[in-house]
C-alpha cells in the first residue's frame, strides 16, 4: 500500500545536543493508523515535529505522498498535506469553535471547498455542530480536542499527526477521543499517533512501531505488538518484573 | 457575530436577524451619534468644548493603539512617540515646508505609516514585556532627538504650528476641529470594524491568542503584526497631526511622553481590548477623570495617583474590561444551556431538520445558550 508520509534515515536533535533521532525510518500507509510507542525519551514527540516541519532533521528523508518535502516549514508541510495536532489542549480558547474549525482552513483560497470542509467535520464529530457557537476554551477536555481534530481536518490532510491526544483525559473522554481517531482513519486519512496510553492505541491502530534510542526497535501489526509477551512487559506497562529471589537462611 | 470570513455561513444565515439586544445595541449607537454631534451645540463654554475634544483626541489615539493592542495582543507604550512624530511632522512640514494644513497632515501621517514598517520590522520580532520595553525605548529616544535638535524643530522651546483657519474665533475654532477629530475616529472604528470581521482579522485573532499556534496553521503572523502596526500608526500620526492644527503649540516632553502611550493602554484596557467601543468608553471616563483632577488639583500629581489606582481596579475586578463585563452580566439573565451532552450525527440532522431555529443557532457564531465572554463589534 502506498505511504502518505514516509521518514527515512531521520537524524533530528535539537540545538547542538546529542541527536534525539538517530536513523529512524517509519511510514503511515494510506488510511490506517500507525502508533509510536517507547518509553519516556525515546523520540516519539520529536518524530511528529520532524514530520510537520517544526524540527528541520539532520540528515534523512521526509516523503509526502511520494513527494520529497525534506526541510519545509510547518506551513508548506501543511500546504503538502501534513497536520499536527499538537500535546495538550491547543483550541484558541479565547475564540469560538466556528472560528477555531475556520482556522484551520485558513490557507484555503477556494471557498466553495472550504465550506464543504466544515459540513465534512461537522458531520464527524458532531460536538463541533453542537457547540459551533460556543467558546472553545468553554468546551471540556475531550470535546476540545474534537475542536482540535476537526480543525486539522479542515485542509483535507493526507495524514493528521496525533500527539499524545489522551493526555489529561478521564476514561469516558478518552474512549470517545480513540472512536474519532477511528472515524478519522475511516473517512480516508492517515493518522500517525504517539501516545502514552500505549495499550489503548495500540488496540486502536493498525500497525505499531516501538521506538527505543531514537529509532524503530520493532515495528509490524498492532495486534501482533499487543499480543507479544515480551514487549508488553517492556513497553507497554505488563506485569512488573519479579522481585528478586531471596534465598532463605 | 458569524465572521465574515465564515464560508460555511449562508448568506440568509449571514444577514443579521433584528434581536432584543440587537436592536439594544443600534439604539446606544444612535445614541452616541447624536451625542456626539450635538455636544458642541450643547458645551456651555468653549473650555468644556475643548476639554471634550481632549477626550475625543484620547479616545482617537486609544482606538488606534487598539488597532495592534486589541488585534495582536502586543502591549505598546510608544503609541505616544508615533502620535509626537504624526503632531511634529504636521507642524514642521506646514512651518518649514509652507504645505497647506491638512495636505501636511495627511503626509505626515503616511511618512509615519512609511517609517512604522522599520520600525515595526525591529520590535514585532520580539514579543511580550521585551515588546513593552523596545517600545518605551522608542520614546525616549524620540524625545532626545526632538529636544536636541533645536534648530530644526524647536527644542525645549516647541514649535508652533499655525492655525488652519486663522479667521475662525476660538470657539468656532474648537467646534470645527471637534467634528474634524470626530469624522477621524468615525474612519478609525470603521477600519476596525471591517479588520475584526475579515479574514485578515480571524488571522490577527488568532495571533493573539497563540502566536506559535497560529504561524502553524499557515497564517503569516509577522506580516499581518506589520500591517496592522502600519494601520495602528498611521491613525494615531492623524490624530497627533489633527491635535497639532488645533492645539497649535507642540512641546517634546508633552508629545514624546511616555505618560501618553500608558494612558492609551489603561483606556483600552478600561474599556475592553476586545472590544469595538472599548476603548471610546476607557477615553470617556480616563479623559474625563484626567481633565478634571488636573482642574481641580491643579499641578498635584493626585491624576497620576488616580489613574494608578484605576489601573489596578480594572486587573483586578474586570481584567477583560467594562464592556466585556457588562456582556457578561447581560448574559447571566439569558436562559442557561440545558445540556451540554454531545449529540450523535443522527440527532443533529434531526434536530436540524425541526426547525431553523436550531440551524440559525449553530450558523451563529454566538448562541444565546453559550456564556460567551466576548464582545463582538
Amino acid at each position: 500500500m502506498a505511504s502518505e508520509i514516509e521518514l527515512v534515515d531521520i537524524q533530528a536533535g535539537y540545538g547542538r545536543a546529542a541527536p534525539v533521532l538517530r536513523g529512524l525510518s517509519v511510514s503511515v500507509p494510506a488510511g490506517s493508523v500507525v502508533c509510536l510507542v517507547g518509553p519516556n525519551g525515546a523520540g516519539k514527540s520529536t518524530v511528529l515535529k520532524v514530520a510537520s516541519g517544526l524540527l528541520k532533521p539532520r540528515s534523512g528523508r521526509i516523503l509526502v505522498g511520494g513527494r520529497e518535502v525534506t526541510g519545509q516549514g510547518p506551513q508548506a508541510m501543511l500546504t503538502a498535506g501534513v497536520a499536527h495536532v499538537l500535546q495538550g489542549h491547543s483550541v484558541f480558547r479565547e475564540m469560538t469553535v466556528a472560528e477555531n474549525v475556520l482556522l484551520g482552513g485558513y490557507t484555503l483560497r477556494d471557498k466553495a471547498f472550504a465550506a464543504r470542509r466544515v459540513e465534512f467535520v461537522k458531520e464527524l464529530f458532531p460536538v463541533v455542530a453542537q457547540r459551533w457557537g460556543s467558546l472553545a476554551g468553554l468546551l471540556s477536555g475531550g470535546q476540545q480536542k474534537q475542536v482540535e481534530f476537526a480543525r486539522s481536518l479542515m485542509v483535507d490532510p493526507k495524514v493528521v499527526l496525533l500527539d499524545e491526544p489522551s493526555m489529561g483525559l478521564d476514561p469516558k473522554a478518552t474512549a470517545i477521543v480513540f472512536e474519532q481517531v477511528v472515524r478519522m482513519r475511516d473517512a480516508g486519512t492517515a493518522v500517525l499517533l504517539v501516545e502514552q496510553n500505549a495499550r489503548r492505541a495500540l488496540e486502536t491502530a493498525d500497525l505499531g512501531c516501538v521506538l527505543d534510542l531514537g529509532r524503530v526497535h520493532i515495528s509490524g501489526p498492532a495486534s501482533e505488538l499487543l499480543a507479544d509477551p515480551q514487549l508488553g512487559e517492556l513497553y507497554l506497562g505488563g506485569r512488573p518484573a519479579e522481585p528478586p529471589v531471596v534465598p532463605k537462611r | 457575530m458569524p465572521s465574515a470570513s465564515d464560508p460555511a455561513t449562508t448568506s440568509a444565515a449571514r444577514r443579521p436577524a433584528v434581536t432584543p439586544a440587537r436592536a439594544a445595541r443600534g439604539v446606544l449607537l444612535l445614541l452616541v451619534v447624536v451625542a456626539a454631534l450635538s455636544f458642541p451645540s450643547l458645551a456651555p463654554n468653549p473650555y468644556v468644548l475643548s476639554a471634550g475634544i481632549l477626550v475625543l483626541n484620547y479616545a482617537l489615539l486609544s482606538t488606534s493603539w487598539n488597532f495592534v493592542g486589541g488585534f495582536t495582543g502586543y502591549i505598546s507604550l510608544g503609541h505616544g512617540a508615533l502620535a509626537g512624530l504624526g503632531a511634529y511632522g504636521t507642524g514642521l512640514l506646514v512651518t518649514k515646508a509652507g504645505l497647506p494644513s491638512f495636505l501636511a497632515l495627511l503626509v505626515a501621517a503616511l511618512v509615519v505609516a512609511a517609517l512604522a514598517v522599520p520600525i515595526g520590522y525591529a520590535a514585532l520580532r520580539v514579543r511580550g514585556a521585551s515588546f513593552v520595553i523596545v517600545s518605551i525605548a522608542l520614546v525616549l529616544v524620540l524625545l532626545l532627538v526632538f529636544q536636541s535638535w533645536a534648530s530644526f524643530t524647536g527644542g525645549s522651546r516647541g514649535l508652533t504650528v499655525p492655525r488652519p483657519f486663522p479667521d475662525l474665533l476660538r470657539p468656532e475654532h474648537h467646534r470645527v476641529f471637534w467634528f474634524l477629530f470626530a469624522g477621524l475616529l468615525a474612519l478609525a472604528l470603521l477600519v476596525w470594524w471591517l479588520i475584526d470581521r475579515s479574514r485578515f482579522g480571524l488571522g490577527l485573532k488568532a495571533i493573539r491568542e497563540d502566536e506559535d499556534k497560529a504561524e502553524s496553521l499557515g497564517i503569516p503572523t509577522f506580516a499581518y503584526k506589520l500591517v496592522v502596526f502600519v494601520v495602528s500608526a498611521g491613525f494615531t500620526a492623524a490624530a497627533g497631526g489633527l491635535y497639532a492644527l488645533w492645539f497649535g503649540d507642540l512641546d517634546p516632553v508633552f508629545q514624546f511622553s511616555i505618560l501618553t502611550g500608558s494612558y492609551l493602554v489603561l483606556m483600552a484596557l478600561l474599556g475592553g481590548v476586545r472590544s469595538l467601543f472599548g476603548p471610546l468608553l476607557g477615553a470617556l471616563v480616563v479623559g474625563t477623570a484626567l481633565e478634571y483632577f488636573k482642574v481641580e488639583y491643579g499641578s498635584t500629581p493626585l491624576h497620576l495617583v488616580a489613574t494608578g489606582l484605576l489601573l489596578a481596579v480594572v486587573v483586578l475586578f474586570m481584567p477583560d474590561g467594562v464592556l466585556p463585563a457588562v456582556a457578561a452580566g447581560i448574559d447571566r439573565f439569558r436562559p442557561a444551556q440545558q445540556s451540554i451532552r454531545e449529540v450523535t450525527a443522527a440527532e443533529l440532522r434531526e434536530q436540524r431538520a425541526g426547525g431553523a431555529a436550531a440551524e440559525t443557532e449553530l450558523a451563529g457564531a454566538r448562541p444565546g445558550g453559550a456564556p460567551a465572554t466576548k464582545e463582538g463589534a
